[in-house]
């Protein structure tokens, strides 16, 4: 993995043109270099989305000679010698080396997670069509892989829902900082810790679904197989690119050890399938495992902008009225980039919403918040253009015209997946039931908390 | 008169999204991700970068064309408007690419199917034994013709950098110096007092 202090974002200077169209869509400003010169990244601000990865279309042409030889920048990318893919200029430091070395490794014990948005992405690297929902195809592919377990993110989804929906009605009830920020999406969070660090008490102190599901696997998972922790070997499989940077985070080690011990974007994935030799349009479907990969359609939504939300609200309205919610599909919440307000009416409290999609598009309401001009509760905020659909990780397109048509696809498919599911709201998840039952106790309690729950760092003094 | 693509060095910002663009739309299957393009890049225009220029070269389909005129098979006619390469006549003799003034004629790698293509007849002796030769031919700005979506350069350029100057183009630029001119010989009281 990268060095922690240097981000794991780059741009090479070989292959820069200066054409500073990652510039256009990095969301924090972080990309500094004159017209027509080499760009560099400002790691501070940095957020690592990888969105400048996937504008970027300064290759390197085989007609021309670079310093650096392809099989030296493959190395320095930690991508497999064997690829033929074009190199772009901006590219983020993979985690393969890592990941192999653990699958040949017979000490340890491999569990891997994936992302809701990996199944509606991973096929397209494949040549199936742009969009495609294949989660028996990825269940199979990594147990040929050889991971021992294939655990769900979508299940640690459900209980970051569980934790959050708690969270979120214990300050509306008993009068906490509000409104309320989500902190699944790494990026946004440390947007916050240094953009706006005295907003960090608004942060969800609920860890992410990846860090949540990291943590499982190394208490809960180690407890069910009766494998030493330290001999597991945590993977997640994300299409975020900042996933990696939040895996490093000095603080994500709840379990004792590192709780996510490595994360590969949904490219890397495919790569390791391809090198292994794996026909993955062909193969048959598979299952996740037991018991860490159950989810409702609620934890499925996560990947879509407003998905959180949605989820979250299902079950804060029924923590809140103690009664069934009259349509789980909250529409308003749904859509594509930029900021969507709402109201939602629990019993005789009126709970007000924001989902944000675009990181850039966050800022004048984190500025209302300052001037205590927000009236709102909850606020859902995504990094990447339409959420994790659209991340850093995802498939690179070599035209942008096929992105919109690509995160269209992957939306749809996202809705389609979440309408097959049999629960539709987390705390009706058996397993997640269990899971309280049998190991966490109580929503917010004193092991959920531990475990479930972390902490910030201010990045900057308040502005 | 035959139509050309001209680059704006004035508005090109260098992002080379035009040579990928090019490349991916010559190519004999649908190419949309990074990770299916297991070949190079090959672009009929280029992005030349110089400290006095930033702008996308391409061919100017010249009207005596000196790549049509040296080609010994004929390879090279007149098509829809513009100058083309029939690729399975080319010898890739080179001729046409030390004819052509603007260097815009360049033998390249042939592909089918997203894989190289080899040659049936010509192999390479080496010391690892035979080995394949990779099929080269000469390969020129076609302007995307039959393309629904016209040329793909123009298509995808973030900075609208690209015009397409045909005939009405021409005629459009022309009255428009011949209007400002004839303005301009109106300002002459010498020439209206004559």
């Amino acid at each position: 993995m990268a060095d922690k202090n240097q981000g794991n974002i780059k741009i090479d200077i070989e292959l820069c043109t200066g054409c500073r169209r990652c510039a256009e869509v990095c969301p924090v400003d972080a990309i500094e270099g004159n017209d027509g010169s080499s760009q560099s990244i400002n790691i501070d601000k940095c957020v690592m989305c990888g969105q400048c990865i996937q504008i970027c279309s300064a290759y390197a042409s085989v007609f021309e000679e670079y310093p650096t030889s392809r099989e030296k920048k493959l190395l320095e990318r930690n991508l497999p010698e064997t690829l033929t893919e074009p190199l772009f200029a901006a590219y983020s430091i993979g985690d393969l080396p890592k990941v192999k070395e653990a699958l040949a490794n017979s000490a340890k014990f491999t569990m891997v997670q994936c992302a809701p948005a990996v199944r509606v992405s991973i096929a397209e690297e494949f040549g199936m069509p742009l969009g495609s929902l294949v989660p028996g195809k990825l269940a199979a592919a990594l147990r040929q892989l050889g991971f021992n377990k294939i655990y769900d993110t979508n299940f640690a989804a459900d209980l970051t829902i569980m934790e959050e929906g708690s969270e979120l009605v214990q300050r509306i009830t008993e009068g906490g900082t509000l409104p309320m920020f989500t902190s699944c999406c790494p990026a946004w969070v440390k947007f916050v810790e240094r953009e706006y660090p005295e907003l960090i008490p608004h942060l969800s102190s609920c860890k992410s679904p990846q860090q949540m599901a990291g943590t499982m696997f190394k208490t809960y998972g180690a407890e069910k197989d009766s494998i030493e922790p330290e001999n597991i070997f945590s993977i997640a499989i994300m299409p975020c690119t900042c996933k990696k940077f939040e895996a490093e985070r000095p603080e994500m080690n709840t379990s004792g050890y590192q709780d996510v011990d490595a994360v590969l974007t949904v490219r890397e994935l495919a790569y390791l399938i391809k090198e292994v030799g794996i026909d993955f349009n062909s193969l048959l479907e598979s299952s996740f495992d037991k018991p860490l990969s159950m989810y409702s359609g609620a934890g499925h939504l996560f990947c879509a902008t407003g998905g959180v939300m949605e989820a979250a609200i299902r079950t804060a309205y029924e923590m809140i009225t103690e009664e069934p919610i009259s349509d789980v599909n909250i529409q308003y919440v749904r859509g594509g980039q930029g900021i969507r307000r709402g109201v939602v009416k629990a019993g005789d409290l009126k709970v007000k919403t924001v989902v944000v999609s675009g990181l850039k598009n966050v800022v004048p309401i984190l500025e209302e918040i300052k001037q205590g001009d927000a009236d709102f509760h909850f606020m859902e905020v995504m990094t990447c253009p339409v959420g994790c659909v659209s991340g850093g990780g995802q498939p690179k397109m070599l035209l942008p015209k096929d992105n919109d048509i690509s995160f269209k696809n992957r939306i749809s498919s996202t809705y389609r997946h979440y309408e097959d599911q049999i629960y539709r709201k987390s705390h009706e998840n058996p397993e997640i039931k269990a899971i309280y039952q049998k190991f966490l106790g109580e929503p917010l309690g004193q092991k959920s908390h531990h475990l479930l729950h972390t902490e910030y760092t201010p990045r900057r003094e308040g502005k | 008169m035959n139509a050309f693509i001209l680059g704006n060095p004035e508005k090109c910002i260098g992002c080379k999204a035009c040579e990928i663009a090019c490349s991916v739309a010559h190519l004999d299957i649908s190419v949309v991700k990074a990770n299916e393009m297991n070949i190079p890049f090959i672009s009929r225009l280029n992005l030349v970068r110089t400290s006095a220029a930033t702008m996308p070269v391409q061919c100017r389909q010249c009207e005596d064309a000196p790549c049509a005129n040296v080609c010994s098979v004929g390879a090279i006619v007149h098509k829809d408007n513009c100058n083309i390469v029939l690729e399975e006549k080319c010898i890739g003799c080179k001729e046409c690419m030390l004819a052509c003034p603007f260097g815009m004629l360049e033998m390249q790698p042939k592909s089918a199917q997203g894989e190289m293509e080899f040659q049936a007849g010509l192999k390479v002796e080496s010391i690892n034994g035979e080995q394949q030769k990779a099929y080269v031919v000469m390969q020129k700005c076609d302007l995307c013709t039959g393309r629904a979506e016209g040329p793909a350069c123009i298509e995808v350029c973030p900075a609208n950098a690209f015009v397409i100057v045909n005939s009405e183009f021409i005629r459009r630029n022309l009255n428009q110096k011949r209007i400002s001119s004839a303005q301009e010989i109106a300002k002459c009281r010498y020439i209206r007092n004559s």
